[in-house]
């Protein structure tokens, strides 16, 4: 391959993409296994899970964008959207059975008072757990996570489709950054976080730093991958 | 927009609420993903009990991985021995499913003789009727999902960029992660503790101390897919499918070349309408239930 200028904004926009991801996860209200026993706030499972599940449906739409345009700015905006879309549905669809099985009001341990919607938080938290459901802070927390982490797949993507031109292996390499990426910022945050208002929250400069030398290595390894079709492949 | 490929997304989104609903009824059969801590736990706590537990990985890269399995043994029926699209489908979800059983079958057998020593036995009544229930799942699951994969590459148009495993690995990773995150807290959240008192979570004293009487008889996996299906399952594929509907909804009206501002601003209608709904269920949940009795602070928002 041929080392130019542009091969220095492609590492910058893999890392770049990969950072994006990174302190996106922070933003995604996860409460992990306590939460599917509306034992604690959040979406009842695993952040990387969650963040991967959103991020990679972004993905999905940028691939289909990038496939009719070249414009960057449409396919990183479907992605986000897409993603936006995902966790949505799924925090709406989780929210109805927090609301109509379990029949609990929505609370947060974390805060006092809903820095949104201003509701008082600490009458509604049941007895011997730490809030449950998802309440419109965590809901807004998660939108602005998934677009995050929405750009960055499709950011990530991008330039890995300039430099091999083939969709497949771009989409596999782009899964793997976004996966690592994740799993840093998840270790970050312990598993669990309910989103910005969280003083979990606090610590995503480690994460910044650790996600940057990840996507950096990462980057320099994805602009060395040769396309299969000039290799001798299919 | 063309009628056809109106038609073809609403095929789509109609697959995929039968796949979130089948992949969340498998899951709870199964009791595969975070609910089943608290079995795992029950009979640690002195509780042994007669639930299926096959926690072969968390649901994302379980069905990620049978989703994947399928896609790739259609794509191959497909490219290389030209068989109709629908049948390599199936072909392929009976082989995701094969692949399922055997990891069921040795994740319930290990884990219930790891837990001997707690006096957890392997029933092997349940292992031979509820695996099948858990692979007729996974083949429903894997069927609808391949069959969507297959839409997206060789039918809508435009046809997507990605090969048919990949876009099934996206979504099989996708409907694991609604699943794990919707319809678990049904079976978590309200099928596995429900003579506590009714209108709270999990009280965290009460870890483990699971349900395991039935309304006839001792409760089995196959009473709590009777429960979860009428609420949980279908939930999960509500979500499932308005992901899947809603996200190719919008470039299938707009054309994505032309008009991908237009594609991109329904997007985020549809994201605040949704930031709405769930303000709404806080809402009228809050004002419904009110604060716990036990509160002693200050109520006033």
């Amino acid at each position: 391959m041929n080392v130019g200028p542009e091969t220095i904004v492609y590492i910058l926009e893999i890392v770049v993409g990969g950072l994006l991801v990174g302190i996106g996860v922070h933003f995604v209200p996860v409460g992990g296994a306590p939460a599917a026993m509306a034992q604690a706030t959040g979406i009842g499972t695993g952040t990387v899970q969650l963040a991967a599940g959103c991020g990679l449906t972004g993905l999905l739409a940028a691939g289909l964008m990038m496939s009719v345009t070249d414009n960057l700015w449409p396919i990183l905006a479907t992605g986000a959207v897409g993603a936006m879309i995902m966790i949505d549905a799924t925090m709406l669809t989780g929210s109805w059975i927090y609301a109509y099985a379990v029949g609990a009001p929505f609370a947060s341990a974390k805060v006092n008072y809903d820095p949104i919607t201003g509701f008082s938080q600490p009458p509604y938290v049941a007895p011997g757990t730490v809030g449950q459901g998802i309440p419109t802070v965590c809901f807004v927390s998660g939108t602005i996570g998934a677009l995050m982490g929405g750009v960055g797949g499709a950011m990530i993507y991008y330039p890995l489709m300039l430099i091999n031109g083939n969709p497949a292996m771009s989409a596999i390499f782009a899964i793997g950054i976004f996966f690592v990426n994740a799993v840093l910022a998840s270790w970050n945050i312990q598993g669990t976080i309910e989103g910005f208002h969280d003083p979990k929250f606090k610590k995503w400069p480690t994460a910044f730093r650790s996600c940057l030398a990840a996507s950096f290595i990462l980057a320099i390894v994805a602009v060395l991958i040769i396309p299969i079709a000039t290799s001798g492949g299919v | 927009m063309d009628a056809f490929n109106m038609g073809l997304v609403a095929a789509m989104g109609a697959l995929a609420t039968v796949a979130g609903a089948s992949e969340d009824i498998d899951s709870d059969i199964g009791s595969q993903s975070n609910p089943n801590s608290q079995v795992q736990l029950a009979a640690q706590v002195g509780n042994p009990h007669r639930i299926y537990n096959k926690a072969i990985a968390g649901e994302p890269p379980s069905n990620a991985l049978w989703c994947t399995t399928a896609a790739i043994m259609a794509y191959v029926m497909i490219t290389a021995y030209g068989m109709p699209l629908i049948f390599a489908a199936a072909a392929g979800a009976a082989l995701a499913a094969l692949f399922d059983g055997v990891f069921s079958v040795s994740a319930y057998i290990g884990r219930s003789a790891s837990q001997a020593r707690f006096n957890q036995w392997i029933y092997l009544d349940i292992l031979r009727y509820t695996t099948p229930s858990i692979m007729a799942h996974v083949w429903i699951t894997s069927f609808c999902i391949v069959t969507v994969s297959i839409i997206q590459v060789y039918l809508l148009t435009p046809h997507h960029p990605f090969p048919i495993p990949i876009i099934a690995l996206i979504w099989g990773l996708t409907v694991g992660a609604i699943g794990s995150s919707v319809g678990d807290i049904h079976y978590g959240g309200e099928r596995e503790f429900q003579w506590r008192l009714f209108g709270q979570g999990l009280n965290t004293m009460l870890s483990g101390q699971i349900v395991r009487k039935a309304e006839a008889g001792l409760r089995n996996s196959i009473d709590n897919a009777w429960f979860c299906a009428k609420f949980g399952g279908p939930a999960t594929g509500m979500g499932f499918g308005l992901t899947v509907f809603l996200d190719n909804w919008r470039t299938a009206v707009f054309d994505p070349v032309t008009q991908s501002f237009a594609a991109i601003a329904t997007g985020i209608f549809f994201v605040i309408v949704m930031i709405l709904y769930n303000f709404y269920c806080e809402l009228s949940a809050r004002r419904k239930y009110g604060p716990y009795p036990g509160y002693k602070g200050d109520v006033a928002a």
